[in-house]
């Protein structure tokens, strides 16, 4: 271990030299390296969907917190854009949860929050404190007339903005709590961002 | 106001209908078919029977059996009065070819003029786009061409007995009505339809208007949901006065996915040492 810790320490300082390099200093966060399992963008697992009667017995989130990476965000639902991509709050400040899908503290798929990483104004959006999110984080999900439900992060990966894992919205499977942001390189001239980070979590019952 | 995918899409009454219109796609999935059947013939209880056995006994009007599983092939339907089959004279009778895959519809229906028919309907399994419910009505009753409206407006034109049209729509709770096409004539409704993201309601108006016992059946498909294409959440370093150096913060990230990679191409070695 001690040799891959010092491979992924090595490429870092190169990173941040780079940096320098250009004679530019980076006020966003660093990321540290991804962790977990690799994203793959396959079907989403075959296990039976949250019918929308369970689904609707599930209360909405109001609130998301990674406390050690300082983030803290309210939460709204938001649903499809017209081009077809999820919506996201326009305020950075705010984080969206898919409402077509599961809902936080459901018995099956992913509850999917998403947030800008930043503003029209330039500054940072909450969620572009995912960059500081480490294996092992706790997240709590904060819920309208019911207990708050605690997750901990076991996952995080970058891909292609058109690569997303299907598991970001699956219906079944195990539950999860999937966090996502935009992350570079942001190309204007092609319709911004061409990546995100997903941050995936499991319910951490301790 | 609604958008709409398509207008209306074509029911062959023929005997293939099934087999025209199925996907070659499907046909790989395996032997067997999925098949419901719905029983839109006012005041007859009846027995169905398929290639002389019985596959739904005392089966009453306005009654849509659950979906079965049934192997591929062709079926010679018949449709009895209750107790008087198989060797008596059916009520109505159809052979219908049921290819591998497909999921459809059997519908003993009166025709637009009154008698009793059979007519198979394909049902659209295609995914709903994201934040999509599929909306499907189909004309299977003794009336006239109709419009169906939702909140007063239509959103299907000219419907005739026995053909359908599908759109798909925004979720929710959608106030529907018949009319008697082109006209304010209500023939039917308003009916409060519940529709889901991600799932498809097939709405059946049956019955007959002379009788005037019109009614509506629904149908409902699940899992047809699809996943947004995307997650658009930044608006870009361009978007402010902030001379934020993004090149530096992209190569960087760039460089620790690399990194990534390596560090678990590394652990997957070492797992199989």
């Amino acid at each position: 271990m001690h040799t891959v810790a010092a491979a992924v320490f090595a490429v870092s300082g190169t990173a941040v030299l780079t940096c320098t390099a250009t004679g530019q200093e980076p006020r966003l966060p660093v990321p540290a390296a991804d962790f977990g399992p690799p994203a793959s963008a396959g079907p989403a697992p075959s296990a039976r969907p949250v019918r929308a009667a369970e689904a609707v017995a599930v209360p909405p989130p109001v609130a998301v917190t990674v406390p050690r990476a300082g983030l803290n965000a309210p939460v709204t639902p938001v649903g499809v854009r017209k081009d077809g991509s999820a919506d996201v709050p326009a305020n950075p400040a705010f984080a969206g949860w898919y409402r077509h899908g599961p809902a936080p503290g459901a018995p099956r798929g992913s509850a999917t929050l998403m947030g800008h990483v930043d503003s029209r104004t330039g500054g940072l959006g909450e969620f572009a404190r995912l960059a500081d999110v480490a294996l092992g984080d706790r997240a709590v999900v904060r819920r309208a007339g019911a207990p708050p439900v605690t997750y901990r992060i076991v996952r995080r990966v970058t891909v292609d903005r058109d690569r997303l894992p299907a598991s970001a919205f699956a219906r079944g499977g195990p539950p999860v709590l999937t966090l996502i942001t935009c992350a570079p390189p942001y190309r204007p001239e092609s319709g911004g961002y061409r990546r995100n980070l997903v941050v995936t979590a499991v319910p951490d019952p301790g | 106001m609604m958008n709409l995918r398509t207008s209306a899409a074509v029911v062959s009454t023929s005997v293939c209908a099934l087999a025209l219109m199925t996907a070659p796609a499907l046909a790989a999935e395996n032997d067997r078919a999925t098949v419901s059947v719905l029983h839109a013939v006012p005041g007859l209880t009846v027995d169905v029977f398929a290639n002389g056995d019985e596959l739904l006994p005392d089966f009453r009007p306005g009654t849509l059996s659950a979906p079965q599983s049934l192997p591929a092939g062709s079926y010679d339907l018949k449709v009895f009065r209750d107790g008087e089959g198989p060797r008596g004279t059916p009520a109505v009778q159809k052979k219908i070819d049921v290819p591998a895959g497909a999921n459809a519809t059997v519908v003993a229906h009166l025709s637009a003029d009154g008698k009793p028919q059979l007519d198979a309907f394909v049902n659209d399994t295609a995914k709903v786009p994201a934040g999509k419910a599929r909306l499907t009505v189909r004309h299977v009753a003794a009336a006239p061409p109709v419009d169906v409206r939702a909140a007063g407006t239509p959103v299907f034109k000219d419907l005739a007995n026995p053909r359908e049209a599908s759109a798909d729509v925004a979720p929710g709770t959608l106030k529907a009505d018949v009319v008697l096409a082109g006209t304010d004539t209500v023939a039917l409704g308003p009916a409060d339809l519940k529709l889901e993201e991600g799932t498809s309601t097939v709405v059946y108006a049956w019955g007959s208007a002379a009788d005037k016992n019109l009614a509506l059946k629904v149908q409902s498909l699940k899992d047809l949901h699809s996943a947004p294409s995307g997650v658009h959440a930044g608006f870009g370093p361009d978007s402010g006065n902030d001379s934020r150096t993004w090149p530096g913060f992209a190569a960087g990230a760039a460089l620790l996915g690399l990194a990534g990679v390596v560090a678990v191409r590394r652990s997957a070695a070492r797992g199989r040492a």
